[in-house]
């Protein structure tokens, strides 16, 4: 009968349409990165040997021991000379930062990056679904998402989300965030701001272990922009193929190694402890269990599964790390974004993978530079391997980040297109990377460590008295 | 003595029918378009005879089997593919609210107290301070944290972070408890504390207290308002579409210890005369085990932001005043952004949750103006005909009287909000949670209910939520009502006089 075929026939459409609409929801799980800007400060912002020298200089609440360590911090931090930091540092006033103050360092960035992305990318804000802020160390009210949405008079539907208090791998939990929402299958254009707030962080009192964050931190911040529309493939620049977040919080002493409280007198501070390196490692081992399988192809697998069990065939007690077998991560990944936490961070990760000199370069370079950016430090990094066009069609990048809590997160992108664009690296690259990474902070501080406390009171006196 | 109805009266009772005759046949417009079908299949039947129906069974029987199984097969895979591509359910399984132990309480005359004795007020911001309490709608029950107990209050990281355990904890332990839920199975973890954000975040902080798996996704929002709540569920949605079979933490609350204004401007000494202790914590799921128990199903999640305006961006403000001290500036047309922002997030709600007789009447009256250009007002949907329950954010006494002339609501439909001002202050986006606790220990919720929730914050943002109610509310209800609800509600005077 006529009816039951026109019945069949009506079927066998509607579950092909049922068909395409799964198959699209699949698709606009895709997640583009379409662009990103890294914020370059202007350049009287820029904090050099004597800068430093006068700003540590001015707490007169440091003694010899204090001194010495933090000379050996900053000369084993791996920091150059052409790094920048916030305004009212510069400008000697780091001990009582004002609200406007705090205020005007996000300005500085706001109002010059997300502009130029939305110039770059040929956007119009008004075409932004969803918009991400992360900042950790400063959350004023209204939100700095809301702050956005004013300067660039963006639509009254779009989602902002104001992340904080998420640490120095926050801005690939802003790139989680923009993934989940990509795959409810609307097509959804997305960005991200992340940055880090140091005006009203910097610590003046003595506590060593609050010290080191004073010495690391540095302005500086990145805007990308995220889709999941698959129109704009072409124009993306990578394509993001996992991501992977670990947070071992329920450990208590994880918990409390990078805690931002007060010292004994009452002065807020970011304290880091001794079991942070600790922390640091089981974080990255459990991130890495996950992220393994993920990333690597079967056949790196297979050939570690086999090592692994020969090895336990040949010393079946032997459980110490020096002998387990070693996986390669170079088998699946092309390029290793590092989190420039500190010159430390990135040999031990290195180590950790087997990394050669050329593979931690990206990231020695950009602390060199940069610094410690927090979480946009890693958009720095890839900004470097796009500068020295390492990056071609269909290499895959890795990108591994801390932060308190403590998380570990990494996620990996595959390289849409050949990328040469230098942007914020365009100016400098050809110095890169230079003959010698040592900074002058030795060479002009290094007579701290001859004085004895006797010697070094002496020798504050005089030079108080000839002021 | 019986009189006659006047005419005017039963003019109005026919009209009263009349509208309901005509709600009723819009809103079923579809089941009585398919009556005359029916009627006309069965004439049809009845005509055509019973023996071509049995010609057609054996008709059936002589068909290919292939034939018939590629049928089956093409329904079922249409039925699994239909099933997968639909969204998700989003079930509340239950939520608690933090209760405030007796000893926080800061009754008028302890607020009168140390405001007298704080060294930084003097007497001209007192006087204001007091005058603001007596017109807040603000009961004598509200709760302030430890730290503001003390004169000055003791402000410090130290003390923020015990408010924060204090109140977080709390609600959290009562929830796992309520729902026996195990932490090890949260899948998901949203924070929400506007005013205060250290590192590492509050969502760490509930990650070390119940030892939460590793791979759990955590967010933690800050600096997003009084409606950040409704943020969160949107995020915590968002979250369990993308994940299957998951459970979601979402807490939401304010910590006001680090945020008590020292200094002497007028508009920012507004939110230390409201803001108040409070937190909820709420547990979302997307099992479809969970449907028999969860007490609401989410419907929609609007969000408006009016950031766009610059007056709405600056209208809720956090600076620093000219002596240095933090506060939270408060502009004089809050009411008008306010009402601005909510009728620009009813347009977007109206279409999703107006029954269609009242969408039917609005876009008549939107032709009318629009197209022949009629000098009519312009309609203004009946959001009573689409909620039986509204929990708007309790804000201020303000906030609660703007919307319900906006809306046209009557006494009862704001009593919730009302209450839970007077009982617990502004508790900024817990509120919300507070109020439905109060409409279920009321006993007024039952199956089948629609519950519109809306929230205001910093921005300018109007968030607003839409829930079912699955299962009938029995009382009494174990919350923070608990001790209180048999007292309320009271009558709240314009003006309490304290001085």
């Amino acid at each position: 009968m006529e009816v039951l075929a026109t019945l069949t026939t009506l079927m066998l459409i509607y579950s092909l349409y049922l068909l395409y609409k799964f198959y699209s929801l699949k698709l606009s799980s895709d997640c583009y990165l379409i662009d990103y800007v890294c914020f370059k400060p202007s350049s009287d912002r820029k904090i050099t040997t004597e800068m430093s020298g006068a700003i540590v200089d001015r707490n007169k609440t440091l003694g010899l021991s204090e001194y010495k360590f933090l000379l050996k911090v900053i000369v084993n931090s791996g920091i150059g000379e052409e790094t920048y930091g916030p305004r009212n540092i510069i400008e000697g006033r780091e001990d009582s930062p004002t609200f406007d103050d705090a205020m005007l360092e996000m300005d500085e960035f706001l109002n010059v990056s997300v502009g130029d992305l939305f110039k770059k990318t040929n956007i119009s804000p008004q075409d932004v679904d969803v918009l991400v802020v992360n900042i950790s160390m400063f959350s004023p009210a209204p939100s700095l998402a809301s702050r956005i949405v004013q300067r660039h008079k963006m639509r009254e539907d779009v989602k902002t989300y104001n992340l904080s208090g998420m640490g120095c791998s926050a801005s690939m939990i802003g790139v989680d965030l923009v993934r989940n929402i990509f795959k409810s299958g609307k097509k959804t254009l997305a960005v991200i701001v992340t940055s880090e707030s140091i005006t009203p962080n910097w610590y003046s009192g003595t506590d060593k272990s609050m010290m080191l964050g004073n010495m690391l931190f540095r302005s500086g911040g990145c805007v990308m922009l995220l889709t999941n529309d698959p129109a704009r493939q072409a124009q993306a620049k990578m394509n993001l193929k996992c991501l992977v977040r670990t947070h071992i919080g329920s450990n208590d002493d994880a918990y409390n190694c990078a805690m931002q409280k007060e010292d004994e007198v009452g002065r807020v501070g970011f304290h880091l402890s001794k079991g942070l390196p600790k922390a640091a490692v089981r974080a990255f081992a459990e991130n890495l269990q996950q992220l393994a399988p993920k990333i690597l192809p079967y056949s790196e697998l297979a050939l570690y599964m086999y090592r692994t069990i020969k090895q336990m065939a040949v010393k079946p007690k032997d459980s110490s790390s020096s002998a387990m077998a070693r996986i390669n991560f170079k088998s699946g990944v092309d390029h290793f974004c590092l989190h420039t936490g500190g010159s430390a961070v990135i040999d031990a990760v290195g180590r950790a993978l087997g990394l050669s000199k050329y593979d931690v370069e990206p990231a020695r370079m950009t602390l060199h530079r940069w610094g410690n950016t927090s979480a946009s430090s890693l958009w720095y990094v890839l900004g470097y391997m796009e500068a020295k066009k390492r990056l071609r069609k269909g290499d895959r990048v890795l990108m591994i980040s801390f932060g308190a809590g403590f998380k570990c997160n990494s996620c990996l992108w595959e390289v849409n297109r050949d990328l040469d664009d230098g942007d914020v690296w365009a100016d400098c690259i050809k110095n890169y990377p230079p003959q010698s990474l040592v900074n002058p902070y030795m060479e002009r501080f290094g007579w701290v460590n001859d004085h004895t406390e006797d010697s070094f009171k002496q020798s504050e006196r005089e030079f108080l008295s000839t002021r | 003595m019986a009189t006659e109805p006047s005419p005017q009266f039963l003019n109005s009772i026919r009209l009263k029918y009349v509208k309901l005759g005509y709600q009723y046949l819009v809103n079923h417009i579809l089941t009585f378009l398919l009556i005359p079908i029916i009627i006309t299949i069965l004439v049809e039947l009845a005509r055509v005879g019973p023996e071509e129906i049995i010609s057609l069974f054996r008709f059936l029987n002589e068909l290919d089997l292939i034939y018939v199984i590629s049928s089956m097969l093409l329904v079922i895979i249409s039925a699994t593919f239909y099933l997968m591509c639909k969204p998700r359910p989003v079930f509340l399984v239950d939520y608690a609210c933090f209760r405030p132990l007796p000893n926080f309480r800061v009754p008028f005359s302890t607020f009168v107290e140390h405001s007298r004795l704080v060294p930084q007020f003097d007497e001209k911001t007192v006087r204001f301070q007091i005058r603001i309490l007596e017109r807040s709608g603000l009961g004598e029950e509200t709760c302030v944290p430890p730290a503001n107990h003390y004169i000055p209050p003791t402000c410090s990281m130290a003390t923020a972070r015990d408010e924060a355990e204090l109140v977080i904890f709390s609600a959290i332990d009562e929830l796992l408890n309520k729902t026996g839920m195990k932490p090890k199975n949260i899948d998901m973890l949203i924070v929400n504390c506007s005013l205060f954000s250290p590192t590492p975040s509050l969502s760490t902080m509930v990650i070390n207290k119940y030892k939460l798996r590793s791979n759990v996704i955590n967010f933690n929002l800050s600096g997003m308002g009084c409606s950040a709540g409704l943020i969160s569920i949107d995020l915590a949605r968002n979250l369990l579409q993308a994940h299957g079979n998951s459970y979601a933490l979402v807490v939401s609350t304010e910590i006001i210890t680090p945020n008590y204004y020292l200094g002497k401007e007028r508009a920012m000494i507004l939110p230390n005369c409201l803001f108040r202790m409070g937190a909820a914590a709420i547990l979302l799921s997307n099992c479809r085990r969970e449907g028999s128990r969860a007490k609401y199903r989410l419907s929609h999640v609007v969000r408006t932001h009016k950031g766009a305006d610059d007056a709405a961006y600056n209208c809720v403000f956090q600076e620093q005043d000219s002596e240095g001290n933090v506060g939270i500036k408060l502009s004089k047309d809050l009411m008008a952004i306010a009402g601005e922002a909510l009728k620009s997030n009813i347009t977007t709600m109206g279409p999703l949750v107006l029954p269609s007789c009242e969408q039917l009447l609005f876009l008549f009256s939107l032709i009318a103006r629009k197209v022949f250009k009629s000098k009519r007002k312009p309609y203004i949907p009946d959001f009573k005909s689409a909620f039986e329950h509204f929990c708007i954010h309790a804000g201020g006494r303000a906030v609660i009287d703007e919307l319900q002339n906006n809306l046209q609501l009557s006494d009862e439909h704001v009593e919730a909000s009302r209450m839970t001002l007077h009982r617990f202050g502004n508790t900024s986006s817990s509120s919300l949670w507070y109020e439905l606790n109060y409409i279920e220990a009321k006993g007024r919720m039952k199956k089948g209910n629609r519950v519109w929730m809306i929230g205001f914050g910093s921005g300018f943002k109007c968030n607003s939520a839409v829930w079912k109610c699955l299962r009938t509310v029995k009382t009494p209800v174990d919350g923070p009502w608990s001790s209180s609800i048999h007292r309320y509600p009271v009558e709240i005077p314009d003006v309490v006089k304290l001085l």
